[in-house]
């Protein structure tokens, strides 16, 4: 019986690991075409179009190409050991998040259960413990490139990281107050009640909740109102400067699956997660029922990362005082605010009326 | 004092000369050969007399199922030694490294095994707030420091011991006591789980009386009061009855709330205190007006 669990979740583990890469690569793709929408320009379109490929849809296969076999530099000065770890430490972490993101509804009688690591009591916690992991990535790679533009984008990148950090976790604790759990699946089912007819999604239970997560999720995976990290046009590159080629890459495709993380937390957080309103209930499990709150998980997931790629295209960066202005003098005291007085509302709602 | 305590103490002595002739004394001279090797074989013999009193841990998980297989005990297993060694491993480079950024990242190495090691017993949130607190804030602001500072770490004073004696003497009668205290009290990995079936309003109740007992009012029955605070944590893991396992962050919250609720609050005055200590000092003080130009 152990032997068929653990092959099981090896082939999930393949699984998700491929869906998530493959995706990162087609974001690349969406954010050049939203770019260019957004712009009133073309955007790549002629990829493959002697092949007879509609859309440009190989340009991530010749952009993986061009990455892995362009020339890949490592100047001599560099620590090289941690000029090495730095690239997979970005990506290490920011894969190993999807451990506990429920891909679908979870639960001993689904035929398969679509999270890696189920009854995880604490899943957002890990989450956040994991996140908050990614800024060694970061300042190691700024430290050990030993070049001061590096060292400074570095300690600029990790200082944002790390207070951002901060707003993040305390938004979402109204969300956990409220559901009574860390766990995300548990919290969807909460989301999936209804309060008179309304659909007890995250978002309508915690609006501010909601503002200064998506607000800070952006800082955390570096897009653009709080893109400092790289800032192209004003400081060109930041901690990582020195990188080239695939080590680039891999820095690249860390933030993108930043944001395929903060997407999922997002929609399972505050947008009720695989539940749509008298449509789904928990109590259903036969597979088309499985198969369609897949479906749905999936499409607000993905709308999800067309609002941050859109965003992304619509804001001015911060400048760095503004950016930290806003974490520390706004942000934080909003979230703390947040906090205590869904605290007070949940423990007089359960003293008085249950 | 039975076999295995003699035999602890002298892997102690043992490891403590080895150590002691192996350390750099002032100034950091290069020693003969020899102080070396006899350094080594001596604090080998000690980790050998050390090895020999560990008996390997029964790392099955608390309530085990009937049906439990023995695949899912070996990886338990093999994750328990796995972690077990790294953080031995990343806490040995720790003091070893010479760079101090080195030092501060095999920190990491030992805080991540521990947090793992925390997952094996189901100490979920413990695990994840370690990691959390200490890797995820704490060594990197030491990770700023240190960089910042471009400490290089090859100055004699920092490859000198200043006080060898002293500092071996410490260090290993701490871990003498520490062997004392594991070979006096047996018992497994396992949580006790004496509070089982202690219903939650007896613990409570527990709290307040000692709450009450330390602000001075109440009944003085010390004894009974310590008595009290010196029993066991609540079992996190079963609520009266044993075959239900209890979720992990509430069976938590209610240990420290209930069993631990005097703890609890002291911590939050402390920290508060510190707090304000903190704002007192980083309240910018208003400049000293420019003095008046004295008579020229």
């Amino acid at each position: 019986m152990t032997i068929w669990v653990l092959i099981g979740i090896l082939i999930k583990i393949l699984v998700i690991v491929g869906i998530t890469q493959g995706t990162v690569a087609y974001l690349i793709l969406v954010e050049r075409k939203i770019a260019a929408w957004a712009q009133d320009r073309i955007g790549p379109n002629r990829c493959g179009r002697t092949l007879g490929v509609p859309f440009a849809l190989i340009q991530p296969l010749a952009d993986g190409a061009k990455m892995l076999l362009k020339e890949d530099v490592i100047p001599k000065y560099v620590t090289k050991p941690l000029y090495l770890l730095a690239p997979w430490i970005a990506i290490v972490t920011a894969m190993i998040g999807f451990a506990v993101v429920p891909f679908g509804p979870t639960g001993p009688e689904q035929i398969i259960d679509f999270q890696l690591a189920p009854n995880v009591d604490i899943g957002i916690l890990y989450v956040l413990a994991v996140g908050s992991l990614a800024v060694y990535g970061v300042i190691l790679a700024g430290w050990a490139s030993n070049n001061k533009y590096s060292f400074i984008g570095g300690l600029r990148s990790s200082a944002q990281l790390i207070s951002y950090e901060i707003p993040l976790g305390l938004s979402i604790l109204g969300m956990v107050l409220i559901a009574g759990s860390l766990d995300l699946s548990k919290i969807i089912n909460w989301q999936t009640q209804k309060f008179y007819g309304i659909p007890c999604w995250g978002v309508l239970a915690q609006p501010l909740g909601f503002i200064l997560f998506f607000t800070s999720a952006f800082a955390e995976t570096n897009r653009l109102p709080f893109d400092l990290p790289e800032s192209e046009q004003e400081l060109v590159g930041g901690f990582h400067t020195e990188y080239s080629a695939m080590k680039f890459g891999m820095f690249f495709l860390g933030e993108y699956l930043h944001v395929i993380t903060v997407s999922f937390i997002t929609v399972i957080l505050f947008f009720g997660g695989w539940d749509f309103p008298y449509l789904t209930y928990p109590e259903q499990t036969a597979w088309y029922w499985t198969i369609l709150k897949v479906a749905v998980i999936t499409i607000k997931v993905m709308i999800a990362i067309i609002f941050i790629m859109w965003i992304r295209w619509t804001l001015p960066r911060f400048r760095y005082d503004q950016l930290m202005d806003l974490a520390w003098k706004s942000m934080i005291p909003l979230a703390l605010i947040n906090l205590v007085a869904t605290a007070a509302i949940v423990q007089l709602v359960r003293t008085y009326w249950s | 004092m039975n076999g295995s305590m003699i035999l602890a103490t002298i892997g102690v002595v043992l490891g403590a000369t080895g150590t002691y002739i192996l350390l750099p004394h002032s100034r950091g001279d290069v020693k003969s050969r020899n102080n070396y090797i006899l350094g080594g074989v001596l604090a080998g013999l000690g980790l050998i007399g050390f090895l020999l009193l560990l008996t390997p841990p029964d790392v099955s998980p608390n309530p085990a199922p009937a049906d439990f297989s023995s695949l899912g005990m070996m990886i338990t297993g093999a994750c328990f030694y796995l972690f077990a060694a790294g953080a031995i491993g990343t806490a040995v480079m720790t003091v070893t490294s010479r760079n101090p950024v080195y030092s501060a990242l095999w920190f990491t190495g030992v805080i991540v095994s521990t947090a793992g090691l925390f997952l094996l017993i189901d100490a979920q949130f413990l695990a994840a707030g370690t990691v959390i607190v200490y890797a995820g804030a704490i060594i990197v602001t030491f990770l700023f420091v240190i960089m910042l500072a471009q400490m290089e770490g090859k100055a004699v004073y920092d490859r000198a011991a200043k006080t060898p004696g002293r500092a071996v003497f410490t260090s290993f009668l701490l871990l003498w006591s520490l062997m004392y205290c594991l070979a006096v009290v047996p018992g497994s990995h396992r949580p006790p789980t004496a509070g089982a079936n202690d219903p939650l309003e007896d613990r409570l109740r527990r709290g307040r009386e000692l709450a009450e007992y330390y602000r001075g009012k109440g009944p003085i029955e010390t004894k009974l009061v310590l008595e009290r605070a010196l029993r066991p944590t609540s079992s996190l893991f079963f609520d009266g009855d044993h075959q239900k396992p209890k979720p992990n962050v509430a069976g938590l919250g209610e240990a420290l709330y209930a069993d631990h609720l005097l703890t609890v609050e002291m911590a939050g005055a402390i920290l508060f205190a510190a707090l304000i200590a903190a704002v007192l000092i980083a309240n910018p003080k208003p400049l000293r007006p420019v003095d008046a130009p004295t008579e020229a």
